[in-house]
Parts: structure tokens; sequence; C-alpha cells
């Protein structure tokens, strides 16, 4: 499967939007470079939740120390980090 | 001689589980750590470890099999030629007392006990205490002169209004257990005060700005915080075992997690080996493992103190219960206009209502605030 940026971020404001609905946020005007924890839209339960989905589903395995802002902050480096993962 | 490696418990009320696969083949080098097969529950998947360096000799269990929890799973030797002992049950074989690593003080406690040590499903490969007071506590009703069995409840008549009956799922069994030792052993109390939260939430920003997380790290830095109380105040880390106070040597922080519909107790061991950053990435794994159901043996079980939050559900107010063995267990809730309430259960055996109050007083303020 080709992966590219624009439909790897789609997938994963998808799964910010199933996150934050569980505490009733609505996260459908997320915008590709919003800092998704300074946006408040999911608390870290539900980060935890979306790195555990974002391993899974990209089939990536994260180290601790890769799970930082400058990796994984916005959809658009969430996005790229996938790919730069996917080598 | 050829080293069992056995079958992992994932929660506190299973005692089979299901093999998934195996991702060693007979001969393959193996180095302590390395996964070498999964098991599983209805929810949760467990990777399972090596607990000694050596050479797969072969395996006792297949994949999709169910297996008793503690029983063999793979045999590893320090050769690859070495043979596989003539074990088929291990659980009833006096021969997997030989092979597994026994402690000496979880020795003491099962001669103490009356146990047979080969009864007693190791932790990582080894019986320890905790896995001997473990056993205990899950089979407390075997013994006549203890309380009912962790589960066991009195036979009730059927309500007279209509319903049918649900079996419970394995979580909620577990949760069932941990509630029910909690009522059976603890002498529970609970205890809150009120605070500021301002400096907790500037240094936590401050914290998070300066190392450049994604995750909020005002809980783990909050928890972190208990540990560092804890390793002052030991009788926090401790429980009661036989009328005396018994004071773990290590502070396990357990921290609670909702995964979906599992709760989990994901534990850190050995916090007092670690930093604060160490610690917030080291609590920052096991949480990131336990939303995946991937919860490690050793971190699904064995916590000396705990940490449980509610903010995520806007909750002013509650009051956890002790998981097995432990004295405090802290209540982490929302606040409101700045204030916030911290709370904790404690087990009144251990320790009184000033000494908890005491400890929620260090804990409502960051160390480097402190007088």
């Amino acid at each position: 499967m080709v992966l590219n940026k624009e439909s790897v971020a789609a997938e994963i404001k998808a799964k910010i939007i199933e996150i934050a609905a569980q505490t009733g946020d609505d996260a459908s005007e997320l915008e590709l470079d919003e800092i998704i924890p300074a946006t408040g839209l999911i608390d870290s339960t539900g980060l935890l939740e979306l790195i555990a989905w974002y391993e899974k589903f990209y089939e990536i395995a994260l180290a601790q120390e890769e799970i930082n802002i400058d990796n994984l902050g916005t959809l658009t480096r969430m996005a790229e980090f996938v790919l730069h993962k996917k080598g | 001689m050829a080293i069992a490696i056995y079958v992992p418990r994932i929660n506190n009320n299973d005692d089979e589980v299901k093999v998934l696969a195996f991702e060693v083949s007979v001969g393959d080098k193996l180095n302590v750590g390395q996964i070498v097969g999964q098991v599983e529950t209805d929810k949760a998947v467990l990777d399972v470890t090596a607990s000694v360096d050596g050479y797969v000799l072969g395996f006792a269990a297949k994949p999709e099999e169910v297996v008793q929890v503690g029983s063999v799973m793979l045999w590893v030797g320090e050769t690859k030629d070495e043979a596989i002992p003539e074990i088929q049950d291990p659980l009833a074989s006096e021969s997997s007392t030989q092979t597994s690593q026994i402690t000496a003080k979880a020795r003491i406690l099962i001669e103490k006990n009356a146990l047979r040590a080969d009864i007693i499903p190791p932790i990582d490969g080894r019986v320890t205490v905790e896995a001997v007071e473990r056993y205990l506590s899950m089979h407390a009703g075997a013994k006549p002169e203890t309380k009912a069995s962790a589960f066991a409840q009195p036979a009730q008549a059927l309500p007279e209004v209509q319903g049918k009956p649900v079996s419970l799922t394995r979580e909620e069994k577990g949760m069932a257990a941990t509630v029910t030792w909690h009522r059976d052993f603890a002498v529970a109390g609970y205890i809150e005060i009120d605070y500021d939260l301002a400096p907790w939430v500037e240094y936590a920003k401050r914290f998070q700005e300066e190392k450049g997380l994604l995750m909020p790290p005002l809980l783990p830095l909050m928890a972190w915080r208990l540990s560092e109380i804890a390793q002052e105040t030991p009788r926090l880390n401790a429980t009661i075992i036989a009328n005396q106070r018994y004071e773990y040597i290590p502070v396990n922080l357990g921290f609670t997690i909702q995964a979906g519909d599992a709760l989990y107790l994901a534990v850190v061991r050995n916090t007092e080996k670690l930093d604060e950053f160490g610690f917030v990435n080291a609590l920052g794994d096991v949480l990131r493992r336990a939303a995946g159901h991937k919860l490690r043996e050793s971190e699904a079980s064995g916590a000396t103190i705990g940490f449980s939050s509610m903010e995520r559900w806007k909750v002013t107010h509650h009051i956890p219960i002790l998981p097995p063995h432990t004295a405090l267990m802290i209540a982490h809730a929302a606040g409101k206009n700045g204030r916030g309430v911290l709370g904790a259960s404690y087990d009144h055996r251990v320790l009184n209502g000033g000494q908890v109050v005491t400890a929620l007083k260090e804990l409502s303020l960051p160390k480097k605030y402190q007088a």
C-alpha cells in the first residue's frame, strides 16, 4: 500500500475526532498544523489511545523518546513521521 | 539444567489464557527480556519474555491452546542440546519447583503457609513473595481459617423482579476480585484536602516545554512526587502480612488507565532507581502499552502504591478502591476555579489519618516549591 501525506493526515484526523467525541469534544475543525495537545481537544488518555492506534494502524513501533512534539505534535508532523518510519 | 518459561498471569482472576503465537523456534538463541510469544485473554494480549539467556529447547504449549497460568510454556537451556525434563503437567509435578527460581523470602512464606512451591504461578519466571501473596489472596477461600475466597459471594436468592443472568467478562471478574480484597482485607479510610492547582500546572507546563513532550506530564509528575514521598516514608509503601507491617523495598507505582472497556493498573516497578524524567518516560511507556492492551506481565501486577485520576471525566471527587496489598491510593480529580481536591484511600491497619494528610500536603506542591 502506498501512503501519501494527505490521506494519512486525514486518517489521523478521523481518529482524533472519534477520540475527542468520547469526552464530548468536537475536533472536526482541527487544522493540519495546530499543536494537538495545545488544542485541549483530547487529553493525555486520549493521546495515549491515539498513539496506540497510530502504531498499530501504520504498523510502526515508536520508542518513548520519539513521542514528542517535533515528531507527533500536529497532523502534518504525524503524517510525515509515518512516511519517515515506513522509509 | 533446562529452565522453564511459564505461562504468565494477565489479570487477577484469570487462571487460564490462550497461547497466541511463538516468536522463536527450537534452537534459537534467547536473551533476557526477549519476546518469545504472546498469550491473550478476552481483551488483553501480553508479550511473554525470556527470564534467562539461553537456547530454546522445546515447547510445552501450542499456539491457540488454552493453558493454565503458571504451566510451562517453553524450555530454555544453556546449550542447544540439553534434554527437556519429562514433565507434561508441571503444575502437578515436583520437578517444576526445581526449575523455577524461588527467592529465600518466598520460600519462608511458602513454608509458613504450608503451601507447595510448585502450585505458585511465578512472576517473570520467579516465585517471589509477591507471587506467593498473590496466590494466597486468590485462594484464601481454600483455607478454612481464612476469610471467604476472593470472589466468593454468599448464595443469594433471585430477586423477585424478572431479569436474565449475564456472565462477567474476565476484566469484570478481575475488578470484582480486587474490590473483594479491599472489602475482606483492608480497613479502608478516605481523606481529602483542598489545594491550589497553579503551582503544579505551572511546573508541568514548563517541564513539557523544556522536554518537548507530546503528553501533558502533570499526572506523571504528581505520580513521581508520590513515589519520592513513599521513598522518604516507607510505611506509605507497605501492607499488613500476618500481623506485621510489611514495608516493600521497591516502590512499584500503579497508575490506573481506562483503555476502552478495560481498566488497568499499569505498574512502573523500582521507581526508586529512576529520576524524574526517567519515571515520566517509563510511565509513558507502560501507559502506551496499556492503551494498546499489550501490558507485560510485570507491568500488570505488583503495585505497592497507587495513583488514580478521574480528571478525564470531569469528576471532582472519587474514592478509589485499594489495589491488593497496598495501603495508599491517591485520588486525583478535576479542579474547579483554580482549586483542586486531592484525596486518598488508605488501609487504616497501616496508616492513620494524620500520616495520610501529611503525605497529601506534600503531594499538593511540586518539591521545588516546598519550603
